[in-house]
């Protein structure tokens, strides 16, 4: 185990996008997170560095208590961090959701609103700050992308875990977000679903350009979306690795997966999220 | 934040979800009818066995002439419309400040460390023994009845409220943040009607008991009313009277249910099991 520490960590910090270098989305610097717990304060992260850029599709991943999901709550605005840390937004410090930026929740039954349609779910973000033919056109839109378009006058109790999940996809694209952040999105759902919508999200960051930051504990999931995976390790939690994907895009399922860099990288990470823990 | 234990005594159960709720949903109307066969052979009994000039049981047959008189001087209408009128504004002040200090309560840890105790303390108190004070303080008049009425339906809405405000799921509130809604928004467009089944289902626990409260005090302090009109008829020796006027009294709390019934269905036909023909 302890041999191959250091070969991972230095490929990691080599990023070989020739890109003319675009701007951060998110800067993180010294990043700590102390939550209330029963026995007092708990330091969940600590002294965290990482930059998200302009159109940047990347995961976190760690094991599971590891602050995964802190972490996305802290680029969401939803939560703060301890004082001394710098979160930013372009060049705003982020305190409270910044517009543009959508959380996508895991639960997705506890994230819609029971007592609202389909579409009036979609319309939530929107109502009373566009005129209505264009929240009516922007809900259609956004259902059409995720292939909803038939159900938009239903409940959502009548939609499967998948559709539900798609739903709330659509609440957020609905914003014309230009990030998105989503917290292990189809960690509820069945295999098949998963592969489908995975498809989907990708189809979606391919025609909207927007910024995403997706939380999963599933390497697969990780690696065949991403251009980039970071994976926490320690308790508290530090950014261990930074592993750039470079598969290229469009992806697909069976050939992606099997190509020889996607199972080179998937060892990497598999043996990063385990380090330190047999 | 998230859901209730089981061991909560608080734990509401959803409107749609009772067992109560569903079980009379499925029941046709002839299973129905003949949960009334007892009723109507102890009726027929008592019409067989029963004399007219009896001072105690006198035949239901008696009843309905004995309220001819009341309905023809116009007393029955204003009694019912008296009685009425104390408990919809009765019940309706006890959804209204029920719901709001529910919310307060179950919102805030302070709040609820500072005043559960007490409302735990009034909530054990019979309505009833409130009478003589509230006559004390307020007199014999309508703002008293209603007062009343309030102070025994106030609880089960306010410790469902309460109930409620705790079962909300923090993913709920994070998404109408992330969303961009404000704090008025969130209010308004979600976290009241999250609340809005756990209110209801307090209004249906309290309904029953306002009914109860609200003839109660007629009958004890003989301000008008259908419970004032019992009284009066039963010191007046009227026992036919008395006997036909419970039996309104009986059809006002069926009349209150039934509309609260239909309202819930209405309101809340998004539930699973309330949408007609879905299931």
């Amino acid at each position: 185990m302890k041999a191959n520490e250091q070969p991972v960590a230095e490929q990691a910090s080599a990023e070989d996008r020739p890109q003319p270098q675009p701007r951060n989305t998110f800067e993180c610097r010294n990043l700590s997170v102390e939550l209330r717990s029963s026995g007092g304060l708990a330091c969940i992260c600590r002294s965290i560095d990482f930059e998200v850029r302009e159109g940047e599709f990347v995961s976190i991943m760690g094991r599971s208590g590891s602050g995964k999901t802190t972490l996305l709550r802290i680029l969401g605005g939803l939560l703060s961090p301890t004082p001394g840390s710098t979160v930013r937004y372009y060049s705003e410090q982020v305190d409270g959701p910044p517009r543009g930026v959508i959380t996508v929740f895991q639960n997705y039954a506890a994230s819609l609103l029971p007592w609202r349609t389909v579409e009036k779910n979609v319309a939530l973000g929107l109502e009373g700050k566009v005129s209505k033919d264009e929240k009516a056109e922007r809900v259609a839109e956004a259902l059409a992308m995720v292939s909803l378009s038939k159900r938009a006058k239903d409940y959502p109790w009548r939609l499967s875990g998948g559709m539900q999940q798609r739903v709330q996809l659509a609440r957020a694209l609905a914003m014309r977000p230009s990030v998105l952040l989503l917290d292990e999105p189809f960690g509820a759902l069945d295999a098949m679903t998963k592969t489908t919508l995975q498809d989907e999200l990708l189809h979606v960051y391919e025609q909207t350009g927007a910024t995403v930051v997706f939380v999963t504990h599933d390497v697969d999931e990780a690696l065949y979306l991403s251009d980039r995976v970071l994976i926490l390790q320690g308790d508290p939690s530090t950014i261990g690795e930074s592993v750039a994907v470079q598969c290229s895009r469009p992806r697909d399922q069976i050939e992606t997966k099997q190509s020889e860099g996607f199972l080179t990288l998937r060892r990497k990470v598999y043996e990063a999220i385990m380090q330190g823990h047999d | 934040m998230t859901a209730a234990t089981a061991a909560d005594p608080d734990r509401a159960h959803q409107p749609g979800g009772s067992d109560q709720a569903k079980s009379t949903k499925r029941t046709t109307s002839a299973p129905r009818l003949r949960g009334l066969l007892p009723l109507v052979v102890l009726l027929s009994v008592w019409e067989l066995v029963g004399s007219p000039g009896s001072p105690f049981f006198p035949p239901p047959s008696t009843w309905g002439s004995a309220l001819i008189g009341l309905w023809e001087n116009g007393a029955l209408l204003a009694a019912v419309l008296a009685t009425l009128t104390t408990f919809c504004i009765g019940l309706g002040t006890a959804t209204v400040v029920g719901a709001v200090l529910g919310l307060v309560v179950g919102g805030s840890p302070g709040a609820d460390r500072a005043m559960s105790p007490t409302f735990e303390f009034a909530r054990a108190m019979p309505p009833a023994a409130m009478v003589p004070i509230a006559t004390l303080l307020l007199g014999y008049d309508e703002t008293m009845k209603v007062t009343v009425v309030t102070l025994a339906a106030i609880w089960a809405i306010l410790l469902n409220t309460r109930a409620g405000v705790r079962r909300i799921d923090q993913t709920l509130l994070d998404a109408a943040r992330s969303l961009q809604l404000g704090t008025v928004e969130r209010i308004r467009k979600v976290i009241v009607p999250a609340l809005l089944p756990a209110v209801f289902l307090g209004v249906r626990v309290a309904a029953p008991i306002a009914v109860v409260i609200t003839l109660l005090v007629e009958i004890l302090t003989h301000v008008e009313g259908v419970g004032a009109l019992i009284a009066q008829s039963q010191r007046t020796f009227q026992p036919a009277r008395v006997y036909a006027l419970i039996l309104v009294a009986g059809a006002l709390s069926l009349l209150v249910n039934g509309v609260l019934g239909m309202v819930e269905s209405h309101v809340f036909r998004y539930l699973p099991g309330k949408a007609d023909g879905s299931e």
